[in-house]
């Protein structure tokens, strides 16, 4: 069947099974496998993408579902060569990554919850994460790099 | 013959995944039932059937005592006179038995594997935390020469031990061969939770003889712990009591019984800290169990039986620096001192309670090497098979200790991913080895990388090279930073006198001397490189619903030198957090040989709401043979946190809870032997 999703921007048109989920429309067809899938069943937060804003596992979100939506991956958080977003430098400066996989999970959780948010408390920015699952860390660090962000924004 | 739910029985080959669950269901399996035990308890009951009949026949790489349902046992009692005086001489015996579940490693991301057959050798890709091993399992899998395996390695989705094993890659490795194209195999959450060697399941019972002057006359240990229905590397983890019963606190003569059980459940394995988070918890509540019975202090109790400098633990080895635990425990008052915290100001409604609790920890020693190049460009090139398991060890503490040898930035060391055809052997991400022994290694290669350096740069500045110093990228004349030329004139220069620049450097950790005649069975004999540690934990208890708030956690450890704080300190809060989840949420329970968590919906891992932002000081007494004197850092935080935090919830209720997981319900159940405490 026929998908016509935006992604980054980028507007496509996909040949998708009915059952296919977005994630796996996302790594498979497009090709984008920053977005990671840990446990296919909307758990761990690791697939957190944005779909016409808001923060979604797309591990869950049958593909068809969203058609004519516009998804946002953290592919399309940094700028065009590569450079980080505020929110992803926060993350360098805390030593919130550690191995790195459940990052653009919580990266894109965090965007969506900054735009209604711009200067959250630390237990507010705890509750926001609260759906997205860090085996590293221990989550301090996460907190921290959205006091960083929001520190270093431009006034 | 299946011994557990998820052993592989058939595989099938297919061009996608949907189209290879399709064909699973195509195949039939007959199978008879046999009797099966999924209960280490029950396993070495009488009459209880064998997992292995066979087991006598069995080709063991050590010869190590065995027995029907017991894989490994281990026994030491060097003085059996003297304990049966110690206990008959004792003013107060505590017994006590403490439990601990299965805990699941529950990295991010699940297991995966990409094999193919090229040119007569198996090519595999994998994030794996020690590519070698892999190699090694692959071939003997396989029944190949190793060097027919090249094994290249991934960034890892998080490990913690149970990526140092092979999983996925020897099937892959045969199926790529069979069909004659690559061959990629996904574990779905649930087949990676159900083939997981996750940390075993154990039963410690444990009897203590006392002074009442609050010394430990004599103890004795008798440890049960699940191996599930193969052995990987457990029967070194059944010496673990040897070390864990002697190291940290004066016990007086010690008699240790440790037996590793199979069972029809999933093999078990390595997760970081390994059977010492459940024998530091069985070790630390009797410690508060003692100190209660004896009316005395339980932080005084502990510093009045530490072992101290030079004292020698059960196994014979001698402990030059055992004096630090003590310093981690003045680190730890001057931070959060016992008197202030045992104060417990409770809100209506809580109970509070504060636990301590120390450990002795190692340092792996396992081989690894380390190759530098100076790239034409000036950067530096390192080549190793160390693997970077989310700790940075590779790509923040070896990149940085070539950085400060070579001079150059730590951006400008390019780090080749593992691969076993181009590096020497390395023994893994784990036991935090990573930054003391490569780190070690990176040492010796960069000595003689700036050796070669030095000899041509002093050829082109035409100075002596006792003169010259590395830096900013640069070899310049001390004293005179503008006569200097840039590495890169110096590698460019290179290529026309003498060849290109590069060195190996190679380092094993020496092990240290022990008493070989002190126990039977005893594979795993030394702790190499100590470090010391002291957690304590301050918790509030909700009297009304059980549930447990650390509203205070805090850290001493010995770390010989720090060569990234920040990334140590990460491997601390990250490592308390799973040691949270042990205690409080995590731990499979088996039922008829199965697992009942089967998802992580069902397997409750720990949330950021959960998890207090820990305090921490880094003790920095540098190890003689460490790079910058660094010892191992990143394992041993997660040892002590069950029994810091179960000591701390057993002082909040006045009850003693001995088993992990402590959960509400348990909470609940404790206090309500005489009745609810009421909020107040």
């Amino acid at each position: 069947m026929e998908l016509s999703i935006t992604v980054n921007g980028a507007p496509h048109v996909i040949d998708v099974r009915p059952h296919a989920t977005l994630l796996s429309v996302l790594r498979d067809s497009l090709f984008l496998t920053g977005t990671k899938r840990g446990c296919d069943e909307g758990e761990c937060g690791a697939c957190t993408v944005l779909v016409d804003g808001y923060a979604a596992d797309s591990c869950i979100v049958a593909a068809l579902s969203v058609n004519g939506s516009r998804v946002d991956t953290v592919e399309g958080l940094g700028g065009q060569h590569g450079d980080l977003d505020g929110l992803q430098r926060g993350f360098v400066e805390a030593g919130a990554v550690q191995c790195g996989f459940c990052t653009p999970g919580f990266l894109m959780t965090l965007t969506a919850f900054m735009r209604e948010n711009p200067n959250p408390a630390a237990d507010e920015v705890r509750m926001a994460i609260a759906g997205n699952i860090c085996r590293c860390t221990g989550y301090s660090q996460i907190v921290d790099a959205v006091r960083i962000a929001v520190a270093n924004r431009p006034q | 013959m299946v011994r557990y739910e998820g052993e592989p029985i058939a595989g099938v080959v297919a061009e996608d995944e949907a189209l290879a669950r399709d064909a699973l269901t195509a195949i039939a399996v007959e199978l008879e039932a046999t009797p099966a035990v999924g209960d280490i308890e029950a396993a070495v009951a009488p009459g209880a059937p064998l997992v292995h009949p066979d087991w006598r026949g069995y080709d063991v790489a050590f010869d190590y005592p065995r027995n029907g349902n017991v894989a490994a046992e281990l026994n030491s009692d060097p003085d059996p006179e003297a304990l049966a005086n110690a206990f008959k001489q004792a003013d107060l015996i505590v017994e006590a038995e403490y439990r601990a579940p299965r805990q699941y490693q529950a990295y991010i991301e699940p297991k995966s594997a990409l094999a193919s057959w090229e040119s007569g050798r198996y090519i595999v890709h994998t994030a794996s935390q020690f590519p070698f091993n892999v190699r090694d399992q692959v071939a003997s899998f396989l029944g190949v020469r190793v060097s027919d395996v090249r094994v290249i390695g991934h960034h890892i989705g998080g490990g913690f031990g149970a990526k140092l094993d092979a999983g996925l890659e020897p099937y892959a490795a045969l199926f790529a061969r069979a069909v004659g194209a690559p061959v990629k195999i996904d574990n779905d959450r649930t087949e990676d939770l159900l083939t997981c060697g996750c940390r075993e399941n154990a039963v410690v019972r444990m009897r203590t003889a006392l002074s009442s002057d609050g010394r430990i006359l004599a103890r004795d240990v008798d440890c049960l712990m699940d191996n599930g229905a193969y052995s990987g590397e457990m029967p070194f983890m059944a010496s673990l009591p040897m070390h864990v019963f002697g190291q940290v606190y004066r016990s007086g003569p010690t008699r240790i019984r440790c037996r590793l059980i199979y069972t029809n459940t999933a093999p078990t394995g390595a997760f970081r800290g390994v059977s010492g988070t459940y024998l530091y918890f069985a070790l630390e509540r009797n410690m508060d169990e003692c100190a209660l019975r004896l009316g005395i202090d339980r932080r005084q109790f502990r510093i009045k039986n530490l072992i101290g400098d030079g004292e020698a633990t059960l196994v014979g080895q001698v402990l030059s620096d055992a004096g630090l635990l003590r310093e981690g425990f003045d680190e730890i008052e001057r931070m959060a001192p016992w008197s202030e915290v045992s104060r417990k100001d409770a809100s209506p409604g809580k109970l509070v309670g504060v636990g301590i609790a120390a450990t002795t920890w190692l340092t792996n020693p396992g081989a690894g090497s380390v190759t530098l190049k100076l790239n034409e460009d000036g950067t530096v090139g390192l080549v190793t098979a160390a693997t970077d398991n989310g700790s940075g060890a590779v790509t923040m503490g070896v990149a940085q200790i070539a950085a400060a040898e070579l001079g150059v930035k730590p951006n400008d060391v390019v780090i080749q991913m593992p691969d076993t055809d181009s590096a020497a052997y390395d023994a893994g991400s784990q036991g935090s080895r990573t930054t003391h022994v490569v780190g070690r290694a990176t040492l010796a290669a960069a000595a003689e990388v700036r050796q070669k350096i030095l000899a041509i740069a002093g050829d082109l500045l035409e100075a002596a090279e006792a003169d010259l110093e590395l830096a900013d990228g640069a070899v310049r004349v001390k004293g005179a930073p503008s006569r200097s030329v840039t590495l890169s004139q110096v590698a460019t220069e290179a290529l026309r006198s003498g060849g290109p620049i590069a060195a190996a450097g190679s380092y094993a950790t020496p092990l240290p001397a022990f008493n070989p005649s002190c126990a039977t069975g005893l594979l795993f004999p030394t702790f190499p490189t100590p470090t010391y540690h002291v957690h304590l934990a301050v918790v509030e208890v909700d009297a009304a619903t059980g549930q447990v708030k650390v509203v205070r956690y805090v850290v001493a450890q010995e770390v010989g030198k720090a060569i990234n704080p920040d990334a140590v300190r990460g491997q601390i809060q990250g490592a308390v957090a799973q040691g949270l989840g042990y205690l409080l949420y995590e731990g499979l329970d088996i039922e008829n040989s199965r697992y009942k968590q089967r998802t992580l919906e069902t397997y409750r891992l720990p949330l950021a709401v959960d998890i207090p932002n820990v305090e921490s000081v880094l003790m920095e007494h540098g190890d003689s043979a460490g790079p910058y004197g660094a010892r191992g850092v990143a394992e041993p935080p997660i040892v002590p946190v069950a029994a810091a935090v179960g000591n701390a919830i057993c002082d909040a209720i006045g009850k003693s809870i001995n088993r992990i997981p402590i959960r509400p319900d348990d909470i609940l159940e404790a206090i309500d032997v005489d009745g609810r405490l009421e909020p107040a």
